[in-house]
């Protein structure tokens, strides 16, 4: 007791420490399903709004005040879609390749439904990034596709998404699906590299890096702000959409713990829940397999 | 970490080094098959193979544009900087083609070292502008060329 009170008395004065102490709990914390679900509850509608503000706003910015480019006119504006969809096809791999490695490693559940929960949105944000860089290639290179280097390689990395989602559903025992998911992951993180410097190595039709150039972002401010809202926007945005999918994965992957049928019989027998406990859990897993685990997860979500 | 923790963390690190290191090798030894375009540079070196289809890139050569008597068959000279190909094409050129502008072309040398193409794409670089520069950015691309003559990078 007053070795906690002492602790308290130093966290206190020193903010560093407190901030750390509160980083290292709260990350031990999400460890625990059940810790997990609950903090998740307050933060993935926190995560949602802000992700709705900042694209709104870089939305507007992006289409009314950055002024045209000098040789492409409108049509550049499909960047403030493509380059932040981009990065996050990358940005989200390498989440579920660490996240897969930690849940190797020192064999945390929470660690492998990261990994789990990550790979359809990461697939989503490479499809959108090809599809959006092919409509942009049209009017200005004159192609929808080429096989050069960049757009193979995030080609690759679409594949890549496709093929740890099916490892998973290949293996019926949880937790070999889950092993193997996270070594897949693991071991295809190779690709990042190569598409970062794909136009760097070898020449490509694809431009190379403007943003984070040597010297600095080869664009101006009034692009640059608009870019950069839609970036962050667009990562909470993953944060939303991991952790609505991750608490509908918890309720699956828990559902014979004590916890969880508490909070089952607690909601009664006329809640969306129940119904899902008692009917429904076969239908929301072939829904999960297409990637549509959202909808599932945004239904659950419903029960207070 | 316990023993148990170190020997995974060991092994998921050597998986990480073999599959880096494996795959490093592999792109090494298959450098030149990832490569999109040759430069008129390389075609200057290596020769050409009439039978082959070549992507070229370069930048439109100032004062090389001309239209053949035909109405829809352009001829115009893309370069490096360093060495000019000649490049004949029928059809409608990108929007971004003018120039100064990077552009790759494919096509065959049909036993001359004119590139007679079959597809003109605009190599779009990394730089944005707005609008009110244009007319500058513009004239300072077209003449690239007269202030360097080593071969320039695009």
């Amino acid at each position: 007791m007053q070795e906690s009170l002492e602790r308290d008395l130093i966290d206190t004065v020193n903010p560093i420490t407190a901030s750390w102490n509160f980083l290292s709990d709260t990350y031990h914390r999400l460890g625990s399903p059940r810790e997990f679900y609950t903090i998740s509850r307050y933060t993935t509608p926190i995560f949602g709004i802000l992700f709705l503000t900042l694209s709104l706003i870089g939305t507007y910015f992006g289409l009314f005040v950055a002024p045209a480019d000098y040789q492409q006119g409108d049509s550049f504006r499909i960047l403030f879609v493509h380059v932040p969809v981009a990065w996050m096809s990358m940005f989200i791999y390498i989440v579920m390749a660490t996240a897969g490695a930690i849940g190797l490693i020192w064999r945390i559940k929470m660690a492998f439904v990261v990994t789990i929960c990550s790979a359809p949105i990461g697939a989503a944000f490479t499809a959108l990034a090809l599809l959006t860089g092919s409509i942009w290639g049209k009017p200005i290179w004159g192609t929808y596709w080429v096989w050069d280097a960049r757009l193979t390689s995030e080609l690759i990395l679409l594949f890549l998404y496709f093929g740890i989602m099916a490892v998973y559903y290949a293996f019926e025992e949880r937790k070999v699906a889950e092993k193997a998911t996270a070594l897949l992951s693991v071991v295809g993180v190779v690709i990042i590299p190569i598409i970062h410097y794909s136009v760097e190595w070898w020449s490509s039709l694809h431009q190379g890096a403007t943003v984070f150039a040597e010297g600095g972002p080869k664009m101006p401010a009034e692009m640059l702000l608009p870019l950069a809202f839609m970036a962050v926007g667009f990562m909470f945005f993953y944060g939303y959409a991991l952790f609505l999918s991750m608490q509908n994965r918890v309720l699956e992957n828990e559902h014979k713990s004590r916890w969880v049928r508490e909070m089952v019989i607690r909601q009664g027998k006329n809640n969306e829940l129940v119904r899902f406990f008692l009917h429904g859990r076969l239908r929301l897993r072939g829904l999960d397999l297409l990637g549509f685990n959202i909808i599932g997860a945004s239904r659950i979500c419903d029960f207070s | 970490m316990s023993p148990s923790q170190k020997k995974r963390f060991a092994i998921v690190g050597l998986i990480i080094a073999g599959v880096g290191a494996a795959t490093f090798l592999a792109i090494m030894s298959m450098q030149s098959s990832f490569e999109y375009f040759k430069t008129p540079t390389q075609i200057e070196t290596e020769g050409f193979d009439s039978k082959q289809t070549y992507k070229l890139a370069g930048i439109v050569r100032k004062g090389t544009v001309r239209r053949l008597d035909d109405g829809i068959t352009q001829r115009f000279d893309i370069t490096d900087c360093e060495n000019d190909v000649t490049v004949q094409y029928t059809g409608i050129l990108p929007d971004l083609f003018r120039e100064g502008q990077a552009i790759v072309t494919i096509g065959k040398f049909v036993d001359q070292p004119m590139l007679i193409a079959s597809q003109v794409l605009a190599k779009h670089d990394e730089n944005y502008v707005p609008n009110e520069a244009a007319d500058a950015i513009m004239l300072q691309q077209a003449n690239k060329c007269d202030d360097t003559d080593g071969p320039i990078k695009y």
